[in-house]
C-alpha cells in the first residue's frame, strides 16, 4: 500500500512514518500543500493522510484542488481542528474519514485499514478476508482453515495488496509502484522474489501467473 | 419608560384643554360686559323718556301715560319701570302685583332676580333733579333670553372646542406615528435581531437614529470579529500543543518503552489527562454563548451535513434520521448548535446497534432536541454520574463521558436543561430543552459556570 503523508509537523510526520511503515505501508512524506497538490495527482497512491495546518496552502485547498482534478484516492484528514463544524467543512471538500490530534496510533492504523476496505466495497470486519484466507492486520499474519502462517514484512505487504484486489490482473511494475515508496529502488525481480515466498507458504494456487501481463490473486477456496 | 407617544398625547392635550378652557371663559365675559354696556345704553335712553314724561299736573307730578312704551303696559312683559319721588312712587303696570327690586346704589346692576317670575333681570337705577325735587328711576329689562342664548354658545362652543381637541389629538397620534416609524422599525429590527432574523440593522434611518443604529451595527461586527479572531487564535493554540501531544502519545506506544512498563502507563494515563482537559476547556473556550445576538442556525440545511459526516465516521451501518419542520433555525450561533449536536449524536452513533434519530421541535418559549438511539442505553443510577459536575466519575464513564460534559457546558451555557431519559427505541434518549432567547442584558449574566 503506498501512502502520501502531508504533515508540516516534523517530530509527528518522523513517529508516523515509523509506525505506519511497520505496519507494511511504503510512505511519501510531504510538508507542503503545494508539492502535495502535484504528487497526489502524479502518483498512484492509495491512501493519503493530510494535515490541514499547512505552509504555503491550507490543507482544504490541497483537498479541493485534488477532488477537482479527479482524484479519488481516499483522503483521511489529520488535524487539530476538532470542531464539528470544521469537520463538516473537511468532509464537504472531499475528505473520506476524519481523525482528530492527538490520537492512538492504533486507532489511525484502523481508520486506515478500515477505509482501505470501505473503497473496495468490503464490508467493515476486523480481518481482511478473501478466496478462503484472513489475513490479521494487526499482527501481520494469515489463517487458513484454522491453520495460522506467519510473514514477513514484504509478504505481507504483498498479500494485502492482492488480497485488496482479489481477481484483477496486476502486473509487476503496478505492484512495485504499489508497494515501494518513491525512493526505493523499484526492482521487479524482488516482487517475483516474494511472490514466490508466498506460494511456497500458502500453495501455488494462491497466485496464478498470466505471461505477459502480471499476477492474479486466485486464493485457495474456488 | 413611557412611550413617547402617550407623553407627547398627555402633554398636548393638557395644553390644549387650559389654553382652550380660559380662552373660551375670557371672551365669553368680555362679550358679555359689551352686551351689557349695549343694553346700559338702551336702558338710559328708556329711563330718560320716562323723565321726559314726567310732566307737572294739577296735583303735583304726574306720567303722561301715552308716552310710555306698551312693554310697560303687559304684565310681566319684561320692561320695567319704578319712579320714586319725594310724595310717593310709580310703578309700571307691567310689574303687575310684584315689587322691582331696590338696588340701593344708582348705576347698572345685573342678575337681579324678580320674585313669583323665573326672570333675572339688568335693572338701572339713576337719580335725576326735575321740578326742583329729586326722582330716582328705575328702569329694568329681562335679561333671561339673553344668558339662554350665551348658555346655548357655551354649549356649541363647548362642543366645538372638544371636537377639535379630539381632531388635533388624533392628527397628532398620527404625525407622531409617523415621525417614529423609523424607532419602531429599528425596535423591531432588534427584536429580529435577538431571534437570529438578522445580523446587522438596516442602516437607512433619520439623522437622529443614524448614530445609534451605526454604533450597534459596529459592536455586533465588532463582536462577530473578536468572537472570530479568538476562534482562530485558540484554533492555532489547540493545533499547536495537540501535535506535539500526538507525537508524545505515539511515543508512548512505539516499542521503546516495552521494557518500562510502568512509565509507558503514567505516560499514556498523563497524556490523555492533558488531552481531555485540553479538548473541554477548549470547547468551552470556543463558545460564543450569547455574544452574537445575530447568530442562527438553518436546521434544514445544516443537519444534513452533520449526518453525511457522522455516517462518514461512524460508517454506514448506521441508519441516522432526522425529525424537524421544513425551514426551521434555531437563534443560536451555528458552530455552538453544531457542537453540540455532534457530540450528542456522535456518542449516540457510538453506542447505536443500528438506529439514531434527531428531533428537533418547538416547544412552547424555547425549542426541544431530542436524540434516541437503539443502543444499550445507560442505568439510571450511573445517569447522574454522567452529566455529575464532577469530571472524574464523567471521564471514568468511556464514551458516554467526554462528549456529554462538553454538551452540559453549552446548554448551561444557553440556560436550557439536559435530561438522559430511556428512549422508546431501547437505548438512551438524551433531551436538551433551550429556552428562548431573551434580550442580551438578561441572559448575558449567565455566563459559563466555573469548572470545579
Amino acid at each position: 500500500m503506498r501512502l502520501l503523508l502531508v504533515e508540516d509537523h516534523v517530530p509527528l510526520a518522523d513517529e508516523l512514518i515509523s509506525t505506519l511503515g511497520r505496519q507494511g505501508y511504503a510512505i511519501d512524506w510531504l510538508a507542503d500543500g503545494r508539492d502535495a497538490i502535484h504528487q497526489g495527482t502524479t502518483e498512484p497512491y492509495d491512501l493519503i493522510v493530510l494535515d490541514l495546518g499547512l505552509p504555503g496552502i491550507p490543507g482544504l485547498e490541497v483537498l479541493q484542488k485534488w477532488r477537482a482534478s479527479g482524484l479519488s484516492t481516499p483522503v483521511l484528514i489529520l488535524t487539530a481542528r476538532a470542531s464539528w463544524a470544521e469537520r463538516i467543512e473537511g468532509l464537504k471538500a472531499g475528505a473520506d474519514d476524519y481523525l482528530t490530534k492527538p490520537f492512538h496510533p492504533e486507532e489511525l492504523q484502523l481508520r486506515l485499514q478500515s477505509l482501505l476496505r470501505r473503497v473496495r466495497g468490503l464490508a467493515n470486519q476486523p480481518k481482511l478476508e478473501a478466496s478462503g484466507l484472513h489475513l490479521d492486520e494487526g499482527r501481520q499474519c494469515v489463517s487458513r482453515d484454522d491453520e495460522e502462517i506467519q510473514l514477513t514484512s514484504a509478504e505481507f505487504r504483498l498479500l494485502r495488496y492482492f488480497m485488496l484486489h482479489p481477481g484483477q490482473i496486476l502486473s509487476k511494475s503496478h505492484l512495485a509502484e504499489h508497494l515501494y515508496d518513491g525512493e526505493n529502488e523499484r526492482d521487479s525481480n524482488v516482487i517475483e522474489v516474494h511472490v514466490n515466498h508466498l506460494r511456497r507458504k500458502l500453495g501455488r494456487a494462491v497466485v496464478e501467473t498470466r505471461r505477459g501481463q502480471g499476477y492474479r490473486f486466485a486464493g485457495t477456496g474456488e | 419608560m413611557k412611550s413617547i407617544q402617550r407623553r407627547l398625547s398627555l402633554g398636548l392635550v393638557s395644553v390644549l384643554l387650559i389654553v382652550g378652557l380660559v380662552l373660551a371663559q375670557i371672551s365669553l365675559w368680555l362679550f358679555e360686559i359689551g352686551l351689557q354696556r349695549y343694553l346700559e345704553s338702551g336702558l338710559r335712553n328708556e329711563s330718560e323718556s320716562l323723565l321726559v314724561a314726567l310732566v307737572r299736573g294739577p296735583d303735583g307730578l304726574e306720567l303722561d301715560e301715552h308716552r310710555l312704551s306698551p312693554g310697560y303696559l303687559r304684565p310681566y312683559s319684561g320692561h320695567y319701570f319704578r319712579v320714586d319721588f319725594a310724595q310717593g312712587h310709580w310703578r309700571s303696570r307691567s310689574l303687575w302685583d310684584v315689587e322691582l327690586p331696590y338696588p340701593g346704589q344708582p348705576g347698572l346692576h345685573a342678575d337681579l332676580a324678580l320674585e313669583k317670575t323665573n326672570q333675572s333681570l339688568l335693572l338701572l337705577h339713576t337719580d335725576y333733579r326735575k321740578f326742583g325735587q329729586t326722582i330716582s328711576i328705575t328702569v329694568a329689562q329681562d335679561y333671561t333670553p339673553v344668558r339662554d342664548s350665551f348658555a346655548l354658545v357655551q354649549r356649541i362652543g363647548l362642543g366645538l372646542g372638544l371636537m377639535a381637541l379630539v381632531l388635533i389629538l388624533v392628527l397628532q397620534r398620527v404625525t407622531v406615528r409617523r415621525a417614529l416609524r423609523p424607532l419602531d422599525r429599528a425596535r423591531e429590527q432588534i427584536f429580529q435581531l435577538q431571534q437570529g432574523q438578522r445580523s446587522q440593522l438596516d442602516d437607512r434611518v433619520p439623522v437622529e437614529l443614524e448614530p445609534l443604529v451605526a454604533q450597534i451595527n459596529h459592536l455586533l461586527a465588532h463582536t462577530e470579529d473578536s468572537l472570530k479572531r479568538s476562534r482562530n487564535a485558540l484554533g492555532n493554540l489547540g493545533h499547536a500543543l495537540k501535535t506535539p501531544l500526538a507525537v508524545l502519545m505515539s511515543l508512548a506506544e512505539g516499542d521503546k518503552l516495552t521494557e518500562h512498563p510502568h512509565v509507558r502507563a503514567t505516560l499514556r494515563d498523563q497524556l490523555q489527562h492533558i488531552q481531555q482537559r485540553l479538548e473541554r476547556e477548549l470547547n468551552r473556550a470556543r463558545l460564543s454563548g450569547d455574544a452574537l445576538p445575530g447568530a442562527r442556525f438553518d436546521c434544514t440545511a445544516e443537519v444534513p451535513g452533520l449526518l453525511d459526516t457522522l455516517r462518514m465516521i461512524h460508517g454506514e451501518h448506521l441508519d441516522l434520521r432526522c425529525e424537524m419542520a421544513e425551514g426551521l433555525s434555531l437563534p443560536w450561533d451555528r458552530e455552538d448548535i453544531l457542537e453540540l449536536l455532534g457530540n450528542v449524536m456522535d456518542n449516540a452513533c457510538k453506542w447505536a446497534d443500528s438506529l439514531v434519530i434527531l428531533a428537533i421541535t418547538p416547544a412552547g418559549e424555547g425549542y426541544c432536541l431530542m436524540i434516541d438511539d437503539d443502543g444499550p442505553g445507560i442505568p439510571s443510577q450511573h445517569r447522574d454520574e454522567v452529566l455529575g459536575r464532577g469530571n472524574r466519575l464523567d471521564e471514568q464513564v468511556t464514551g458516554h463521558g467526554l462528549g456529554l460534559g462538553i454538551v452540559k457546558d453549552i446548554v448551561e451555557a444557553w440556560g436550557g436543561q439536559i435530561q438522559l431519559l430511556d428512549s422508546p427505541m431501547g437505548g438512551l434518549q438524551v433531551r436538551i430543552d433551550l429556552p428562548e432567547r431573551h434580550s442580551p442584558q438578561l441572559s448575558a449574566s449567565e455566563g459559563v459556570p466555573p469548572l470545579t
